[in-house]
């Protein structure tokens, strides 16, 4: 009975007013939760991308929840000062500003924060994009040496001993010109 | 100039959009496949070929969600909830009564937030366009009576029904169910597009110049 009380009071407040930072928020509450969770269950990827995906996902919705609500109540409060002679005008500019609000953090604040905020904080939290084609690390080993001269064990007597011609130099290093 | 935006600030179709769950959710996650593929695009930190690629991604699955919310969830929640409410949770009372579904109510909705009583008994008078009855035949004895009066009932359990029922849908439809259909439609799509094999071969070359280096 308790619950269906509940039920009938928000199906009440809905009624009267509903308000368009009600539902992005919900939206972007559960999607904090389910897409980063999503994420960690699939079994496909590797635990560092995990992570780094999942807290990035995450961390999206911690920016979009706060922005939807500051940008649509700040428009709505904007609209109930500049229409407050005309208190049922007021009213119908404050709904519709609020939408407009929530539809300016939608196309433009979120992803203007994201691009802003997401890389410095995840940086500082020492989580950087994995390389897809990485290979896992492997254990130390001694240093080995970058290159090492080919070994001839003895000059082949039959032929006619060959030039270090600019092309047989190792290809290792910074090359300068076409080659 | 004034003028203009005061009146956009204060039109009655945009207030009942921002006051429809269904509505204002489309246009959101309409603007947002437009905001976060531009700002994907504006970024000047990634190669062209990569930011095609991440565009197009997010494009893909905003437009994904959308399609989703709107063949899926709407239809499904708007008139579940609705059935739900009327006969189990506030069993046919508190306006319910008077409507047998979401349309009509809506439709009544409409007319009751029309200011003009002479606009409302003029629409009432008119005749539906796919049966040959007139408008106000739909409508029982109370609700002809309310439209005539300047301030209508407008039966807000009835709204807040439909519109929890729609805020259950859109919370499940757009975090939950359209990511899960995205991610099996995003990279076939791409592929398609020839995407994919793109930023694939960007980031290889990258790599070798990345080990040649």
């Amino acid at each position: 009975m308790k619950l269906a009380n509940i039920i009938k009071n928000t199906c009440k407040k809905l009624g009267e007013n509903n308000k368009p930072t009600y539902v992005v928020m919900a939206i972007a509450t559960v999607k904090g939760i389910c897409r980063p969770t999503f994420t960690m269950m699939d079994k496909t990827e590797k635990p560092e991308t995990k992570k780094y995906t999942a807290l990035r996902e995450g961390l999206t919705e911690v920016i979009a929840i706060p922005a939807y609500w500051a940008c649509g109540e700040a428009a709505g409060a904007l609209a109930k000062k500049v229409f407050n002679k005309d208190k049922a005008l007021a009213s119908r500019a404050a709904k519709n500003m609020m939408f407009m609000g929530v539809c300016a953090a939608a196309l433009i604040v979120i992803p203007a924060l994201c691009s802003v905020a997401i890389k410095p904080i995840m940086d500082k939290m020492g989580l950087k994009a994995p390389d897809e084609n990485e290979q896992p690390p492997k254990t130390l080993t001694e240093p080995k040496a970058l290159y090492t001269a080919p070994v001839n064990p003895l000059p082949d007597k039959n032929k006619f001993p060959q030039m270090r011609t600019f092309t047989s130099r190792p290809q290792i290093g910074l090359r300068v010109g076409g080659l | 100039m004034i003028g203009a935006v005061q009146k956009i600030l204060t039109n009655s179709h945009l207030a009942s959009i921002a006051q429809n769950t269904t509505q204002s959710v489309a246009i959101e996650t309409t603007l947002k496949s437009i905001g976060r593929p531009g700002f994907i695009l504006v970024d000047n930190d990634i190669d062209s070929d990569t930011k095609q690629y991440a565009a197009a991604k997010e494009f893909l699955y905003q437009a994904t969600c959308l399609a989703v919310y709107m063949a899926l969830i709407v239809p499904v929640f708007k008139k579940g909830g609705f059935k739900l409410a009327k006969e189990k949770l506030f069993k046919n009372t508190n306006g319910f009564e008077h409507f047998k579904n979401v349309k009509e109510y809506m439709h009544y909705r409409k007319l009751a937030d029309n200011p003009s009583i002479n606009n409302r008994l003029t629409t009432l008078e008119k005749e539906l366009p796919a049966s040959s009855t007139k408008v106000k035949e739909q409508y029982d004895t109370v609700l002809q009576e309310e439209l005539k009066k300047e301030n209508p009932e407008k039966f807000v359990y009835v709204k807040g029904a439909v519109e929890l029922s729609n805020i259950i849908g859109s919370v499940l439809g757009l975090a939950i169910l359209a990511p899960q259909v995205s991610h099996a439609f995003i990279h076939p799509a791409l592929r398609f597009l020839g995407l994919e094999d793109k930023n694939k071969k960007a980031q290889n070359q990258q790599k070798q110049l990345d080990t040649k280096a």
